[in-house]
């Protein structure tokens, strides 16, 4: 996977991530992953479809999904309610749609599929022939993962 | 104990939601997001605007822009719903009431369907993560005008 694939979507997730929690953000070490990994816990799943395919999956804990949630909200969340869900789904919405901007601009061409949220524990996570690339997001909300899997369409 | 007729009246400014008749304006928000939903509610109650109805796809938009007419002055559109959209509901607002006043709420990276709603007759747009200023703002533009 190419890595200017990755750079629009942290990007997008500092941009957005300042401007709807107005927190302070430090990147992770970028790393690469081509077989099982576990998730966190709340996974939030969109797919890229166009030019290029695959999927981007915005990972954290329950812990740190509340954090946000009540952050944005306004008001103290305490379960993964569908009001909580609505919200971490809409912050994937909005990061990955500003990414995908960044990417057309590049000459990139594709689109997004409506999000959906996963919750559990002991959850993993493979992508068969396609590697995925990771980035760790940390907040003082709590750590966010986002997870790019894409490929250029043959 | 002081009454509030002891208070010297700092905020005397009528909320930007209350009409020149003293109502409030009424608003419609067609959203799929419960959490956009729930952020232009605050956000438009918090000026005294009253929240007439919310519809969770263009669908259902459309029928309750029907019910409640004449009696509401805004709606704000989200674009990419289930159902049908907000561009194709817009357009059935305004086959059924050529005036009516459609705010698009839009993710950014759908600028060529913002264009397409505006050329069809929404009235203004706002781009997400909304926040206060913003929406305010655009939605006084809409109805000021």
């Amino acid at each position: 996977m190419r890595v200017e694939y990755i750079n629009p979507f942290v990007e997008a997730a500092f941009n957005i991530l300042k401007e709807v929690l107005g927190t302070e953000l430090t990147r992770g070490e970028l790393y690469l992953k081509s077989s099982s990994q576990p998730v966190l816990g709340v996974t939030a799943i969109i797919g890229l479809t166009g030019d290029v395919e695959g999927r981007v999956l915005f990972d954290m804990t329950e812990e740190t999904a509340l954090a946000i949630a009540s952050a944005m909200n306004g008001e103290q969340m305490t379960k993964l309610d569908d009001l909580t869900k609505a919200t971490i789904t809409e912050l994937a919405n909005m990061i990955t749609a500003q990414a995908v901007t960044k990417l057309s601009e590049l000459g990139f061409k594709f689109d997004i599929t409506p999000p959906a949220i996963f919750t559990g524990k002991k959850m993993e996570v493979s992508d068969v022939s396609v590697e995925a690339l990771i980035v760790p997001i940390e907040m003082p909300l709590g750590k966010l993962e986002i997870n790019v899997a894409v490929r250029e369409k043959n | 104990m002081k009454t509030k007729t002891d208070f010297p009246s700092i905020n005397e400014r009528e909320p930007d939601g209350i009409k020149e008749d003293g109502t409030p304006y009424r608003v419609l928000i067609v959203d799929d997001s419960m959490f956009v939903k729930k952020q232009i509610t605050q956000i438009l109650n918090s000026e005294g605007f009253e929240i007439a109805d919310t519809a969770s796809d263009g669908e259902e938009g459309v029928e309750k822009y029907k019910e409640l007419y004449p009696n509401i002055d805004l709606v704000t559109m989200d674009i990419t719903m289930p159902k049908m959209d907000g561009i194709t509901a817009l357009e059935k607002i305004l086959e059924f009431d050529k005036n009516a006043k459609v705010i698009m709420i839009s993710a950014l990276g759908k600028q060529d369907l913002v264009k397409k709603a505006l050329l069809l007759g929404a009235k203004n747009y706002i781009v997400k993560p909304l926040d206060r200023k913003k929406v305010l703002e655009r939605v006084l533009m809409v109805l000021k005008k």
